[in-house]
């Protein structure tokens, strides 16, 4: 699995000296960084983890300011990205764990009206390790925060979801909605999921789901009489389940490319 | 209100009665603290075998070595386990004349919760044989009881009558080894129920402890063991909606059932022990250990209204060892003031086409904090396994926490687990909508407060769950303005 | 074409289907009427190979070959095809991509080349126009947010695509307004040549205005009961089911 063709297609340019990330499409090449997006300021940011490594990354998104960020991990890994947002400040992620890996996230939403929003899915075979936690804290009011994570184990292979939404006293009017789905292949496949609530404030709108399901039974049948094969209706189904954080990208340019290396993996499954 | 009802309870209960005192009845205590001497002390003063006091000194061995428990959502203060009177010998209810002696204002609550009144003056302690002949009725009660072959006694009796049933069952389903507060109550268990149903024996009543002989003193560490034989039915009520005042701050009870082949077991409790006062002063601390094990095609419904406490640390779980069976849990969790909840299930798949069911509702009040801790567990074998979770929060103001943490764990690619959660808060709307219909404040919460929780009261026997309504309502007086 | 003798099946033990017998001819179309619980959904499913049933006695032969022993697709892929009372959603599939593999898998089966992506959407652009179905559906998850009607039109459409021998029409026109009914009805009546034969399993005279049957049997407790022709399903529009009922319940006897 190659990321080069994520680069090119979105003809990202590597990180400025100072961290600021002041507009286009970034790189991260490694290494523990500081960066922020000052005040207004719109950027992309690819942050692809291809090689064992540790990294810690902060952002700092400033206020009205927006960073989509598309973080891929196809080698095993383990990461920390930190996100502070200012007041009004928006981040879009997609962020696919295709490996082994170990990944801590952890959004601040210290001013009120921040938004974050992410579309994430593991897909694991053989014997892949990976655990991911989120924690999404509402540190101020009228913030909200959207995360879907889907999750596929297959072979041994062992996923762990994490994710904690937390409520700060006096975060009225937070608006916080919190996903897992998953879906176990195989005997000796394992998920865990633990989707958490730690809320303080009582005008708030906080929701989570998780399930641990297998393939709609019926689907499968749906698609057999229209002639496909079990496994491919089972693949397609698979793809359809993990699709839709590839397809809605946050940088959209890259969706694409994307969309071929989860392919690849899942031909692994 | 409440709580001034319970220092009420508090006085009636602590106060030495000038006349009813028996010089009688033991009031023996062994000396404070923990120690093989005390453990063998304890078997020895209930006349235990030996296989008995084997157990406890293992458990007590092994409490040692163990840590206290710190992941729960709790701000527990410092408990001094060497601080503690591990026996004390049943002591005298105090007696009252008559009605006319108990406070007004726990009679009012009585009123409020529809409790009869050969109940009530049970409950405050008025000499009810004078008024009612309860002897016969629990007299009446065993008869019909023994005519089945079902045995409902307290679990020191059955030590003394049943010795083979209680060795073969007691610790099967909670060891001393799982975990710090079943160590403790395995060292230490002063007293508590026994039941046992024959294979193939529906149970014809409810059973209650309120009815049970010996009901009374069962102290600070009850032990609860239920068995259900093959294809036999019982439902199980604990405790009862009235006001409940211990000197005991610390409560770890135990309660193990076992539901064999074919059998089904509804256990409902409803928990009002004194929850402190509004200042979050005194109040229990109730560290329990529930569980049950289901055998092939067994059933084990969980039922609790828990509304007392000032610390509340609680999980009743469901082992579904055999397949085809299933578990429920069905649980409303209240606290006000400083109370503090940690409470949920564990379900435990390891057969196949196990089924479990998890309904919570979580009611956060004043500066309280409430919590859900649930697992689901689907083992490598349990083949078609399903769980369906429903975790709701509400909050009242907006000084108390609600939370919820639950954890999925699936080991098996067949099967379907669903885990939902949501909060919510009395809408601004809701209120005036009721307030302009002519409800005050206080009926309006009450009212949604028991739509909200209808699903779980409508598990409930049919008299409890009255009374557990109410039971809610008045639970919440003073937390809105 | 299809030939049904004696088709008891169960499921979990419970015996559905009593003793089916049907025989369709090319170019014919069988109308299945019944009071709910009657078994009409079951033989369809039965006969697409639905592993939710247990087939317990009995044979049926398609185009010549044992239908019963064969995977739920390579009925399919043979040419029967059948449209469900509950389409199915597939999350995050879209129609266009589900259709191509399910088209190319039948074009397999025959012995043909797939079909470019080219002739694909043409062939899309065109069978779409049948039934009306909006091209944009076809960029959606399979049946993800379709309203009921359209849920239906995606079935005759898919329908268009894969060409069938035998189609199996599960209450298509239920939950159908008038204006739908019609353009779903339509596009069955369109698709049907002399090659190819219709069974249409519905409640209402309404849908066989449109498809007019040549034969219709009535199901009743998991057996036909009665066949007639296309008066028999106005007759019975008229007076109900229960003059047939009770004269079986007298047979019965």
């Amino acid at each position: 699995m190659t990321v080069d063709g994520l680069i090119t297609a979105a003809a990202a340019v590597p990180l400025p000296s100072d961290g600021r990330l002041t507009g286009g499409v970034y790189v991260w090449n490694g290494g523990d960084r500081e960066l922020t997006v000052p005040e207004g300021a719109r950027a992309s940011l690819l942050l692809l983890h291809a090689e064992e490594h540790k990294a810690e990354i902060g952002i700092e998104i400033g206020r009205g300011a927006e960073l989509s960020v598309v973080e891929l991990f196809t080698s095993a890994a383990d990461a920390v990205l930190h996100l502070t947002q200012d007041e009004a400040s928006l981040c879009r992620m997609t962020a696919l764990v295709l490996s082994s890996a170990r990944v801590h996230h952890t959004i601040d939403l210290v001013q009120r009206d921040a938004r974050f929003d992410l579309g994430g899915a593991f897909v694991l075979s053989g014997d892949d390790r990976a655990d991911w936690k989120i924690d999404v804290n509402h540190r101020s009011s009228d913030c909200s925060s959207r995360s879907v994570v889907k999750g596929v184990a297959s072979g041994s292979a062992y996923g762990r979801f994490g994710g904690l939404v937390y409520v700060a006293p006096d975060a009225q009017r937070t608006d916080s909605q919190q996903t897992s789905r998953n879906v176990t292949i195989g005997r000796d496949a394992r998920v865990e999921t633990a989707p958490q609530l730690e809320i303080y404030a009582d005008d708030v709108k906080c929701s989570h789901g998780a399930t641990v399901g297998q393939i709609d039974g019926e689907a499968i049948m749906y698609m057999r009489q229209r002639g496909l094969t079990e496994t491919q209706a089972r693949r397609l189904q698979i793809e359809g389940f993990v699709g839709d954080a590839v397809m809605h990208s946050a940088v959209e340019s890259v969706a694409e490319p994307l969309a071929r290396i989860v392919a690849e993996k899942l031909e692994t499954i | 209100m409440a709580n001034d009802t319970k220092n009420i309870i508090e006085e009636i209960e602590s106060g030495e009665y000038k006349y009813g005192f028996s010089s009688k009845i033991e009031t023996e205590t062994i000396a404070r603290g923990l120690s093989e001497e005390v453990v063998r002390l304890i078997s020895q003063k209930k006349g235990e075998p030996e296989w008995l006091l084997e157990s406890r000194l293992k458990a007590y061995r092994h409490w040692l070595k163990m840590p206290l428990p710190q992941w729960a959502h709790l701000d527990i203060p410092d408990i001094d386990f060497q601080d503690i009177i591990y026996y004390a010998a049943p002591k005298t209810r105090k007696k009252l004349a008559s009605m006319d002696e108990v406070d007004p204002e726990l009679k009012r609550t009585f009123d409020k919760l529809g409790i009869p009144l050969e109940e009530q003056m049970a409950l405050s302690g008025v000499a009810v044989d004078a008024v009612m002949d309860s002897v016969s009725v629990k007299t009446t009660f065993r008869e019909t009881l023994a005519e089945k072959g079902i045995i409902f006694c307290s679990i020191s009796e059955a030590v003394k009558e049943y010795p083979e049933l209680v060795r073969k069952y007691l610790g099967s389903v909670v060891p001393y080894t799982d975990n710090f507060y079943a160590a403790l109550n395995a060292a230490v268990f002063s007293d508590g129920s026994f039941c046992y149903i024959p294979k193939g024996v529906r149970c014809p009543m409810e059973l209650s402890t309120y009815f049970r002989i010996n009901a009374e003193g069962t102290g600070q560490f009850e032990r609860t063991l239920i068995v259900a034989d093959e294809g036999s039915y019982v439902s199980y009520l604990e405790g009862c909606t009235a006001p409940r005042r211990d000197e005991n701050q610390l409560h770890a009870a135990v309660v193990e059932i076992v539901v064999e082949r074919d059998a089904e077991v509804k256990y409902s409790t409803v928990q009002n022990w004194y929850p402190g006062d509004k200042e979050g002063r005194g109040g229990i601390y109730n560290f329990v250990t529930k569980r049950g094990l289901c055998r092939e095609n067994a059933r084990l419904s969980w039922t609790q209204v828990e509304t007392g406490s000032a610390i509340t640390w609680k999980y009743p779980s469901c082992v579904l060892l055999g397949d085809n069976s299933s578990g429920e849990f069905y649980s409303v969790a209240m606290t006000n003031n400083f109370q503090q909840a940690d409470t949920g299930t564990k379900m435990i798949h390891l057969g196949r086409n196990t089924r479990s069911r998890i309904v919570s509702k979580g009611i956060s009040a004043g500066r309280s904090q409430n919590a859900y801790r649930g697992l689901v567990k689907v083992s490598r074998n349990a083949d078609n396994a399903r769980n369906y979770s429903q975790c709701d929060s509400l909050l009242i103001g907006d000084k108390c926490g609600a939370h919820t943490f639950p954890v999925i764990d699936c080991h098996n690619p067949s099967a379907v687990l669903e885990h939902e959660a949501t909060t919510s808060k009395i809408s601004e709307d809701q209120l005036f909508y009721c307030n302009q219909r002519g409800l005050s404040t206080e009926e309006a919460v009450g009212l949604i407060v028991n739509g909200y929780a209808r699903e779980v009261l409508s598990k409930l026997p049919m008299e409890f769950a009255v009374e557990a309504q109410k039971l809610l309502s008045i639970s919440l007086e003073g937390s809105v303005g | 074409m299809l030939v049904v003798k004696n088709l008891h099946a169960s499921v979990a033990g419970k015996e559905i289907l009593k003793g089916i017998d049907l025989r369709v001819k090319p170019g014919e179309v069988h109308a299945i009427m019944g009071p709910n619980g009657s078994g009409k959904s079951t033989l369809a499913s039965v006969l697409a190979g639905s592993e939710k049933f247990t087939v317990t006695q009995g044979e049926v032969t398609f185009l010549g070959r044992d239908l019963l022993t064969l995977p739920i697709e390579d009925r399919a892929r043979m040419g029967l095809f059948l449209g469900f009372q509950y389409p199915v959603e597939i999350p995050g599939v879209t129609m266009a991509n589900f259709m191509k593999i399910a088209v190319n898998e039948h074009r397999k089966y025959r012995g043909e080349e797939p079909l470019t992506a080219g002739e694909f959407l043409r062939l899309m652009r065109e069978k779409s126009a049948i039934v009306e179905l909006d091209p944009k559906l076809t960029s959606r998850a399979v049946n993800e947010g379709f309203s009921g009607g359209e849920k239906k039109k995606n079935e005759i459409f898919q329908m268009a695509m894969l060409q069938p021998k035998l189609a199996i029409l599960d209450e298509t026109d239920s939950g159908l307004d008038i204006d739908a009914l019609r353009i779903v009805a339509t596009g069955v009546t369109r698709l049907h040549t002399a090659d190819n034969a219709t069974v249409v399993i519905t409640h209402y005279q309404r849908l066989l205005d449109y498809i007019v049957p040549d034969y219709v049997h009535v199901l009743y407790k998991g057996r036909i009961i009665y066949s007639g022709d296309k008066s028999l399903a106005l007759k019975l529009e008229k007076e109900g089911y229960d003059w047939l009922i009770n004269d079986y319940r007298e047979e019965e006897r």
